[in-house]
């Protein structure tokens, strides 16, 4: 029976996995660009992810980094030329620098004390940027003429056509799962995961809870930070309203309605939230309140979230061959 | 000197307001342990049916204005009170064994839905209540202008607040909800119906919610279906800044960030005035790491 | 559940990616805000064009075909726009209107523009985005740029002397708030107080304490008509009678029921002419039509901008005889001039701006009606 079930959970990967590739090139640019939308999202819901996820952090500020990221890329990319792409490692940077700052004194707090304080984060994040912080942030008019990515030369317009840029998102995406597939498997997964369930038997185990909690701030701010680039290279110009705190309660949903800790969870998470808004377009104005009724439902249905992260087991025979390994 | 005393007080009239609908949080919070974030758009519900009500049923002409105001605001807090029932039969119940964090997103569904639907019946643009209701006198105080309403405002608030107090520390009733508030499944052998005290926090929350909505509407005039998305979360802040669950906290901590953004935005900067709020938050909470009064939350461990 | 889900969502996205294969009407796109915090003016946005579409397809249509109107709601937010302007270019409609806010409409001018779809602003008046040369787009409204210099003037025409600025740190309140005090900064005047409130919130009681101890002798106000009724009433409870002007955002005739009529009296604003104070035709038979149909008058200035971007495009398509986007273009460039708006003559320059004097000062008389001065 366990093989079976595993072997069709295989198989409908592959086959979302081969619809999604070749997708572009039966629906459109407009439904190009909301899987681009959805890819973005996607990736700010994994990095989002090892925060809440995984160290069950309540991190509702994801923005904050994100737009870090975004503006960074912006300011050196407008001042001077730096192509994009490059400075997605400095966008990464800057963010896991700043989140490193941010998170040092908070990371203590409990809970919804936590919670607060990033949500006032990321307000100030906001707020900053409006005023145009340091002169260079561009205000409430943000930042224009942002180029597109070039890749070996060939540029990358997702306006002309989204097609291209699908997939050099997709790319980013699929090394982000990739990565954090092995994150999570890993010692350090482990071990966050550990402290997320039960902190002071963590503690008692000797993990280091506040180390760890601090490193998953960084790892998922840099990758929010490295998304911003994506973003901003995309619109071509970015602006204080795109980092509000409502796109931090998107990337927050997204994560626990998909199934929060799961990747395979977060990834079906981007896809309704950002989808299901643009498969109301046609109701008009009705479309939010629809959208917010199928949160609902779909969360009391799934209260778990729809895919959630299977409890991890060790078989004993696996474990006596040293098949799995701590 | 002058500066500071008026700022004072335009201080403390927005943060009475805040306080009240940090009530709301912070009694459903203690309860539940849920941040019911469809309660500041219970706050928007209670200003326009307070309007519906204004409007349609003429209280004001009938039985005197302040007789015909009152009733209004109890007529409207009771309505609040029982869709504040209702949204937690529909979103939170379902929910109620489930990670904390699954309610959540579904009370962000349901302020979505709410707002929106506040947004289809009444229509995108502002509202307005009629106008030459409330007394228009100004107070001279140390020759400083003050308008009597404001005292009015924070004198209501404050009435409100201490009343629930009293309420939740004299009655019976209140006892039960305390008791329900530390240990839900002792309170269950000890005879209490916490679905019954459930049900009274969820009307007594928004009711006091719906009460401010009634008073932004009647003192300012003017009101829109998005303005609860922002007094909730300053609300919020305010619940968190006294202490979550802990009801002097919500008064204390409304008050405190009312006066904190007046005293910011006249002394710092007046663009920065919510990010120097949030910033005062955040070194408060570092300092004091469960707020200031602390929270009266039983931590199961 | 999972695979139920996802054939739920292909079904869907194939059903909504197959646009009718019917070609028959003439459509046009209308990018609004629809839902979120500029929903009001998304609202009267769609009401006018929708009015003004019904007018032509009453009148026998456009080219002898019917005129649709495709709606996108933009949500008041950029990425939102994107997707909403990506969508319309596969609705292949002939022309665009829209959309309100600056930075929402600069999140899909490119994609227009490569589009080769005519794109007409109405509420987008940061200057930078006609300094883009894109040749397909056009505005109905004035940039921040004159507002600024007409309200200068007015300012100085007054005789203030010690001038309180203040904006709301929007795209369009900042946008207008610079350009004032870039001009103003060369006259022999003092700007006394330049800074910015929070919009949509209730109370502005703080900022109206702090700008009075600066003692101007006129507060400009270069945001929005719910934030400008909220402190002309809070000024009168405090006693405070400072003259207040406002921009062209404070022209919303429930400023004055929110401020109340005592409060609002002596309010002045710089704005595009209303449709009710136009002597043309059009205007009036506009301003009827709308009564009859919403019972009520128009709204916001923006939104029957809106329904002047719909004039101009149903206009090109009938001077040039076709949908076609370059000849459209040129005749709206060059060769329309003094065409008969509901705010006035209306003509554009080769960037896409609108030209001639477009802006009044009015003045809010005792009982709450604005009054064109001059």
């Amino acid at each position: 029976m366990k093989p079976a079930a595993g072997q069709i959970r295989k198989t409908a990967y592959a086959a979302i996995i081969l619809l999604w590739m070749v997708a572009p090139l039966f629906i459109g640019k407009y439904w190009t660009d909301v899987l681009n939308n959805v890819a973005i999202y996607a990736v700010l819901g994994l990095s989002l992810n090892i925060i809440l996820g995984y160290g069950g952090m309540f991190h509702m500020g994801h923005a904050a980094f994100y737009a870090v990221g975004a503006y960074t890329t912006a300011i050196v990319n407008t001042a001077w030329g730096v192509p994009v792409l490059w400075l997605m490692p400095a966008a990464g940077l800057a963010a896991g620098l700043f989140a490193l700052v941010v998170a040092r004194p908070i990371i203590h707090l409990r809970g919804d004390y936590l919670l607060i304080v990033t949500i006032g984060m990321v307000e100030i994040v906001r707020i900053a940027l409006i005023n145009n912080v340091f002169g260079i942030t561009g205000g409430a008019n943000g930042i224009f003429g942002i180029s597109s990515p070039s890749v070996f030369g060939f540029q990358v317009n997702s306006i002309v056509a989204p097609a291209h840029y699908f997939y050099l998102v997709t790319a980013f995406l699929a090394i982000t799962i990739v990565l954090f597939y092995l994150l999570e498997n890993s010692r350090f997964g482990r071990a966050l995961k550990f402290l997320c369930s039960d902190e002071v038997a963590a503690q008692g185990s000797g993990i280091n809870t506040a180390g760890y909690k601090l490193a998953a701030f960084v790892i998922g701010a840099v990758w929010a930070g490295m998304t911003g680039t994506l973003y901003a290279s995309k619109m071509g110009f970015i602006s204080p309203e795109s980092f509000s705190f409502w796109e931090s309660v998107v990337m927050f949903m997204i994560v626990i309605l998909g199934g929060s800790g799961n990747i395979a969870g977060v990834l079906l998470g981007a896809a309704l939230i950002i989808g299901l808004p643009e498969i109301f377009q046609g109701l008009q104005q009705y479309r939010l309140l629809i959208f917010g009724l199928a949160l609902m439902i779909m969360m009391i249905f799934r209260p778990q979230g729809i895919l959630p992260p299977k409890p991890r087991s060790y078989p004993i025979d696996k474990l006596e061959k040293n098949e799995v390994s701590f | 000197m002058e500066q500071f005393f008026t700022q004072l007080t335009n201080g403390l009239a927005v943060g009475g307001i805040y306080a009240l609908i940090a009530l709301g949080y912070t009694m459903v919070y203690g309860v539940l342990k849920l941040i019911n974030f469809a309660h500041g758009d219970l706050f928007t519900i209670g200003a326009y049916l307070g309007l519906t009500l204004l409007t349609s049923l003429a209280l004001t002409d009938h039985i005197g204005g302040i007789a015909g105001i009152l009733l209004l605001a109890v007529m409207a807090m009771g309505l609040v009170g029982i869709i504040g029932i209702l949204l937690d039969r529909a979103a939170y119940k379902p929910l109620r064994t489930s990670p904390r964090l699954s309610a959540v997103v579904s009370a962000l569904g349901a302020s979505i839905v709410l707002s929106n639907t506040v947004m289809l019946v009444y229509g995108p643009s502002t509202r307005v209540y009629p106008q030459g209701l409330l007394p228009s006198q100004v107070f001279y105080i140390f020759g400083l202008p003050v308008p009597v309403m404001r005292f009015i405002i924070l004198g209501a608030s404050i009435l409100l607040m201490i009343g629930l107090y009293v309420f939740i520390q004299r009655t019976k009733i209140g006892t039960a909800i305390r008791a329900a508030a530390i240990d839900q499944d002792a309170a269950r052998l000890m005879g209490i119906n916490v679905d019954r005290v459930i049900m009274l926090v969820f009307f007594i929350g928004p009711a006091l919610g719906g009460a401010a909505g009634v008073m932004v509407g009647l003192y300012y005039g003017q009101i829109t279906f998005t303005m609860g998305w922002t007094y909730g979360l300053k609300a919020f802040t305010a619940a968190i800044l006294g202490g979550i669950g802990n009801i002097p906290g919500a008064m204390v901590g409304g008050l405190l960030l009312g006066v904190i953004e007046a005293l910011g935005a006249a002394y710092i900067s007046m663009a920065w005035k919510d990010a120097i709020a949030f910033f005062v938050l955040i070194l408060i909470l570092i300092v004091r790491p469960t707020g200031l009064l602390g929270e009266r939350v039983a931590e199961k461990i | 559940m999972k695979r139920l889900l996802f054939l739920i969502l292909t079904g869907i996205v194939a059903a909504t990616a197959n646009p009718a294969l019917a070609q028959d009407p003439i459509k046009i796109g209308l990018m609004c805000p629809l839902t979120g915090s500029w929903a009001a003016e998304g609202k009267d946005m769609k009401q006018i064009v929708e009015l003004l579409a019904d007018q032509v397809n009453n009148e026998g249509g456009l080219l002898g075909k019917e005129v649709k109107i495709v709606i996108g709601d933009d949500s008041g937010d950029p990425r939102t726009a994107a997707l909403a302007a990506q969508r319309m270019a596969t609705r292949e409609v002939a022309a665009v209107i829209g959309t309100y806010g600056s930075s929402i409409t600069e999140a899909s001018q490119n994609i227009y523009a490569s589009a080769n779809i005519i794109q007409v602003a109405n509420g987008s008046t940061a200057v930078r985005l006609t300094e883009k040369g894109l040749p397909y787009f056009f505005r109905t409204c004035p940039r921040d740029d004159e507002q600024g210099r007409v309200a200068v003037k007015t300012l100085l025409d007054s005789g203030y002397e010690n001038i309180a600025i203040l904006h709301d740190n929007t795209t369009y309140a900042k946008g207008l708030a610079d350009e004032a005090k870039k001009l103003l900064d060369q006259k022999e005047v003092n700007i006394v107080f330049f800074d910015a409130l929070t919009p949509g919130e209730q109370d502005y009681g703080t900022i109206l304490s702090k700008m009075k101890t600066k003692d101007p002798d006129v507060v400009f106000f270069t945001g929005y008509y719910p934030e400008a009724g909220l402190m002309l009433r809070q000024k009168m409870e405090k006693g405070w009678d400072v003259p207040f002007i406002g921009g062209d955002a404070t022209n919303n005739p429930d400023l004055v029921k929110i401020a109340g009529n005592k409060a609002a009296e002596g309010f002045r604003f710089l704005s595009p002419p209303v449709p009710g104070d136009l002597p043309t035709k059009e205007a009036r038979e506009f301003l009827e039509a709308y009564e009859a149909a919403y019972h009520t008058t128009p709204g916001s200035i923006w939104a029957v901008l809106a329904g002047d971007g719909f004039r101009v495009i149903v206009e090109a398509i009938k001077q040039t005889q076709s949908t076609d986007t370059q000849k459209m273009a040129d005749y709206l460039h060059n060769e329309m001039e003094g065409f008969s708006g509901l705010t006035g003559d209306i003509a554009f320059n080769q960037k896409g701006d609108r030209i001639g004097d477009v802006y009044r000062v009015y003045r809010v008389d005792a009982g709450g009606n604005f009054v064109l001065t001059e």
